[in-house]
This record gives structure tokens, sequence and C-alpha cells, in this order.
């Protein structure tokens, strides 16, 4: 079966709606950064106790659903799904755009974004805030070769570039996660921070591809057959169940440790941030989905699968925030046998909240990178005309029977 | 194109595209940093508290080190900037013991997770052993502050207007602010501010000198008390060690 792809229309009044819609937001998050440049960035939530807010929450968020979707083009272009191949130009397009996102987030938050290029003059290899804009950096070069050779229909490059693609995505994972694991507060010094962040990426970007496949294809009227949905909910619930794993191999050990049992109790039951972690990523962003994708009569309706994706994302989400914050509002003690008795500075416990100028910011960048999605979608040729499930007959073929295919074609 | 002659191809070009990325590494790795004044050449600074000769209601330090740094007073516990603070501590048990009045500052670890975290190389450590943070540099990335155990790094998050000590930078906002044993006043040969002022007041609760001279005050007070760091377990080394704590 040959895939077609094609740009979408965009003449409707609701894609230019869409359009201006997004581009407000985009100028909303300019405003607040500049803002935030000219005086300072007491306007967000973050203080001397909480250097890191909403930003770098959402930035790893987003490197995070970058590495999902790769996965989804990867099923085609490694495994040789070939019934996937429809979603590939989308979802190496939109992990290439989340890359962006994360960088946009991270970089409105510096305190002198106008510094921008002295990461590039000055690396300290031993720094993790160092190594990742390169992983970063190469991370989007692949993926635009990628993408290109996709658009290009050269099988070959992809099939070469894919593994790497994947790999690369793996280190940039990996490295995100050592930002905060490589850190010497109890909350944060973690070796399994790396690979938890692997999978946290994976059931998220998994969960966010399903929806906007399903968005996509709804909007713009096109055949999706539903059965393909259903095998991308299966192999999320999958990606839930290690998640979990993760979770609770890493907060048993901080129970059981003497040193960081205290941590581990603040963690799980210290305030807001306990109730993020289990509302938000246990039961609904975990035990919920997990529910609906294992049970063989919900895993098969459409409408719980969106359920079920919208609860993961959110759960992601809530994960990345019990990883930043907690791990602030909860310092190392100073003095273990004493009672601090006043300070200038606010110590012990102390809480964060998220300001108004940090949510436009956080608004901008969606704006900026949904202008960027749906403009693209309209500028290249990215929708497939239709998606379903191969029969047995037309799955795919090894090489060397396709060159048979083609030969017998140019003798005819 | 063959399948063997694009591999080739790919393979130099990844190959190319690496070099290219890592060529920004060697510079830095080569880079060494110096310490101009010969008032810090091979010297190693560190500095002991005694929190014996320390007065709770004394803050003369603190003042100083304001006037000296020019450091923003905000008013507000989320933005304030200290370079030296005081805390009152008190032991837990047994429960009706004496409060204790502690100078909190840089510690100079030896082995600084601030400079570790840099990722720009703008807070680094000197060869004397102070770490300092490079204004003009810094990205303001704030990660140095996730990284310091010690809640030793301020940020700037507002603008100081404040500029009484016109012999000594002004730092903007956006950038982190810490203790730097005064390095401007090592090399040329002063005592940090602190230091001095608790010497003028006869205090001489802050005992600062070479760490590498045997015959320096400090040397000799950590040869003859017992000394140590906080939280000396955290690994980093630190460089300010307490008298009585």
């Amino acid at each position: 079966m040959e895939t077609d792809f094609e740009t979408i229309e965009g003449k409707s009044t609701q894609f230019s709606v869409l359009l201006a819609i997004l581009a407000v937001l985009a100028l909303a998050g300019l405003y607040a950064t500049y803002r935030m440049y000219v005086e300072g960035i007491y306007l967000s939530g973050m203080t001397n106790r909480i250097p890191w807010g909403l930003q770098v929450i959402l930035a790893v968020f987003y490197i995070g659903l970058s590495a999902g979707s790769l996965v989804i083009s990867s099923l085609y272009a490694i495994f040789g799904k070939k019934e996937y191949k429809p979603f590939a130009r989308i979802s190496v397009f939109l992990a290439f755009l989340f890359l962006v996102a994360a960088l946009l987030s991270i970089i409105s938050d510096w305190g002198r974004p106008d510094r921008i290029f002295e990461p590039f003059y000055h690396l300290n290899p031993l720094s993790m805030l160092s190594i990742n804009p390169f992983l970063y950096n190469v991370y989007m070069l692949i993926c635009l070769v990628y993408l290109w050779a996709m658009f290009k229909e050269k099988e070959k490059l992809v099939k070469i570039i894919a593994p790497i693609a994947v790999i690369w995505a793996i280190g940039v994972h990996s490295g995100t996660g050592a930002i905060f694991g490589f850190v010497p507060r109890e909350l944060y010094q973690s070796a399994l921070l790396p690979p938890s962040f692997i999978a946290a990426a994976l059931s998220s970007g998994t969960a966010l591809m399903i929806l906007v496949l399903l968005l996509l294809f709804k909007v713009t009227r096109r055949p999706l057959d539903e059965n393909l949905v259903v095998r991308l909910g299966k192999l999320l619930a999958i990606f839930i169940v290690i998640v979990m794993y993760f979770v609770f191999v890493e907060n048993a050990y901080r129970l059981y440790m003497p040193v960081s049992h205290e941590a581990g109790m603040y963690f799980l039951f210290g305030g807001f941030h306990s109730w993020v972690f289990w509302g938000g990523l246990i039961i609904l962003g975990s035990i919920v989905p997990a529910v609906i994708l294992f049970n063989p009569a919900t895993v098969k309706r459409i409408p719980w699968i969106v359920v079920s994706c919208v609860l993961v994302v959110f759960g992601v989400l809530c994960e990345r925030y019990i990883i930043v914050i907690p791990g602030q509002t909860h310092a190392p003690d100073l003095f273990p046998n004493m009672v601090v008795v006043s300070s200038a500075l606010a110590e012990g416990y102390v809480s964060y909240s998220i300001s108004f100028y940090e949510v436009l910011q956080a608004l901008g960048v969606v704006g900026i990178i949904g202008f960027a999605f749906v403009l693209g979608l309209k500028l290249f040729k990215m929708m497939p005309t239709e998606a379903k499930v191969l029969k047995e007959s037309d799955s795919v073929k090894s090489p060397s029977e396709e060159k048979e295919l083609e030969k017998q074609t140019v003798a005819s | 194109m063959e399948r063997r002659e694009f591999l080739k191809k790919s393979g130099v070009l990844l190959a190319g595209t690496a070099c290219a990325c890592a060529l920004p590494l060697l510079p830095a790795a080569a880079k060494s940093i110096n310490v101009d004044s010969e008032n810090t050449a091979g010297k190693k600074w560190g500095m002991v508290i005694d929190l014996n000769k320390c007065a709770k209601d004394c803050n003369a330090c603190l003042d100083a080190c304001r006037k000296e740094n020019n450091v923003a007073m905000h008013g507000d516990k989320r933005w304030d900037i200290h370079l030296i603070r005081k805390v009152t501590l008190k032991r837990k048990h047994p429960a009706e013991s004496p409060e204790i009045s502690v100078p909190l500052l840089c510690n100079h670890c030896e082995r600084p997770p601030c400079a570790q975290a840099c990722p720009v190389k703008a807070t680094y450590k000197r060869e004397d052993g102070i770490v300092i943070v490079d204004h003009h540099r810094c990205i303001g990335c704030r990660y140095c502050m996730i990284s310091c155990p010690y809640n030793a790094r301020f940020f700037n998050y507002r603008e100081n207007h404040e500029w009484p000590n016109k012999d000594n930078t002004r730092s903007s906002h956006g950038v982190p602010e810490s203790c730097n044993f005064c390095a401007h006043r090592l090399d040329k040969g002063k005592k940090p501010a602190c230091v001095e002022a608790c010497e003028e007041i006869n205090a001489k609760a802050l005992i600062f000198g070479d760490l590498n001279d045997p015959g320096s005050d400090v040397s000799k007070v950590i040869a003859g008390n017992h000394v140590r760091g906080i939280r000396e377990d955290f690994g980093t080394k630190p460089k300010v060690l307490y008298i009585g704590l």
C-alpha cells in the first residue's frame, strides 16, 4: 500500500480564527517575557528558595512529549509496521516542535536571555545544563534530516536515521533526568531519574500523539481505522505500568533509607505537592487510565481511549511538577540537631505559587508552537489521506520480495 | 546511489557534524583560571567562625558586607540578598539550651556543586579557592542555586538602585549573587569587609587567612580547636569552618 500525503486546505474561517488565537497567545507570552527581561523575574512566583518554577516544569514536560511522538514514527521506520506510516511525518514534526517549545520555555526563564549564545562559546563539560543543550541541538538537527528524508521518500535514509534518532532521544531524556538527578538535594539526587524520565516521556508522548491524531483526522474529516488507535492504546498501557514501577521503587527506597526517610514522608504526605502526586499522578494519571486500557471492553472504545490519554498527559504534567517543585520546597537540613529560631531567609519548608506572568509565558510558548504546527500542516504535505490496519496480504514485505516486485513491474 | 557509497558518505557527514559540534569544547578544556594579583598567588583562602565570640545582637559583619558589596535589600524575604546572613539556632536536646547566633555565607567548597552545575563556567573556583560569579557571562539560569545545598546563593530578582560603594560593582537584575570573600579586596592585599568589621569592634569571631600557610591565624585556630563545616557529609569540603557548632 502506498501512503499519500497532502497539505490541509486551510481556507476555512475556523482555520484563520485558530491561527489568530494562537498568534495572540504568542504575543501575550512575548509581552510577559519582555516585562520580566526589563524589570526582573520577581514577576514570576519564584523566590530565593524556589529558583525554578513553571517554565522549567513545562520544559521537561515538552522534552518528554518530544520523545514520545518520535516513538510513533519509529514503529514504522524501525519496526517496519507500515500501517503507522501515515503518522510518521506528523510525529517527527511534532517531536521537533516540542523540543523548540522546551528550549523557548527555558530561555524565556533565564535572567539574561540576551546572552543566548554564551552556552555555545563557553561549554562546561561537567554541567548537565551544558551537556543537554548539545544533546538537544543535535536532536533537532536529526529530526530535521529525518523529516526531509521522509518528505523526499528516501526510504533508505529513513531506515538509517530512525534508529539514530531513537538512540539520541534516549540520550536526551537521560540527560534531562540527570539535570535533576545529579544535584545534591534529597528529593532530586537519584540515579533512577534518567531512566524514569524516559518512561514518563514515552507514556506522555504516546498519549498526546493519540490525541493529536484523533483530533486531526476528525477535524479534517479523514478516515482513520479505529484499530490503529486501539493498538497504540495498548502500547500506552505498558508505558503507564513502567512509569508506576519507577515511581514505586523511588519512593520505597526513599522511605526505607533512614537518611531520606523524612524527605520521603514530606514528599508523599507533606502538602499541596502530595495531592498532586496522589491525585494527579497516581490515581488520575496512572490507575484510572491503566484500568481503562487493560480492560478489553473499554480499550476498544475510542471515547474511553481519549479519556485515558488526556489523563495520562495530565498525570505526566503532575509528575513533572512533583519532580521540580518539592525538591526545592524541601531544602537539606543544614543543622540536623538544631532548631532554627529565626533567619533572614525563609527556612524549612516553603511553598511556590505560579504567577500570572508565568502563565502568560507558558501560553506564549503554546501559541508559538501551535501556530507553527498548524501552519506547517498547511505548507507541507504531512496529512495522510487515510490510515488503516493492513491486511496480511499487503503488510510488510522483505526487501528481496520488494525488489522482485519492482523487477516484475519494470518488465511488464 | 549505491548503498555502500551512501553509508560511507553519511558516516563522513555524521563524523564531521560531531567534530564541528565538539569544536567549542577545545578552548573550554584548555582554559585555566588564573589569579593575577601577587597578593593571592599560591594561597588557599579559608575562614573560621568562632561562635563563642559571636554576639547575638551584633550585625557588624552584615552591615559592612552590605555596604562594601552594594547588596540589595528589597524588604521582602523572597528577594532579599544576603551574601552573609545570621540565623539563630537552638539545640533540640536539652529543650532549655541557649540560643546561638550563626553567620552563614558561601562555604567556598573545595568541590563546589554550583561550579559543576554552571553551563557557561560563569561560576568557577579560582586557584586561591574562592568560588566566584562572572556577572558578565552568567545567563541567569539559576542552576547554581538549585545545586547549592547551603542556600548560599541569591538571585537579583529585581533591579538594585542603591550604590553606596562606587569602588565596587553593582549587579543588574537577572544574575545570582554570593559571597566571594571580597575577592576585589584580597587582590589588593586587604581582608574581607566582614572580617575587618569584626576586628574593628574587637569581637574577633571571624578569623580569615591562608590555609596553605601553617603560620597564618586561621591555620593556628584550626590546629588548636575542634572545628567543623556545615554538613560536611555532603562531600563538598567547605572552607568556612565553625567553632562551637
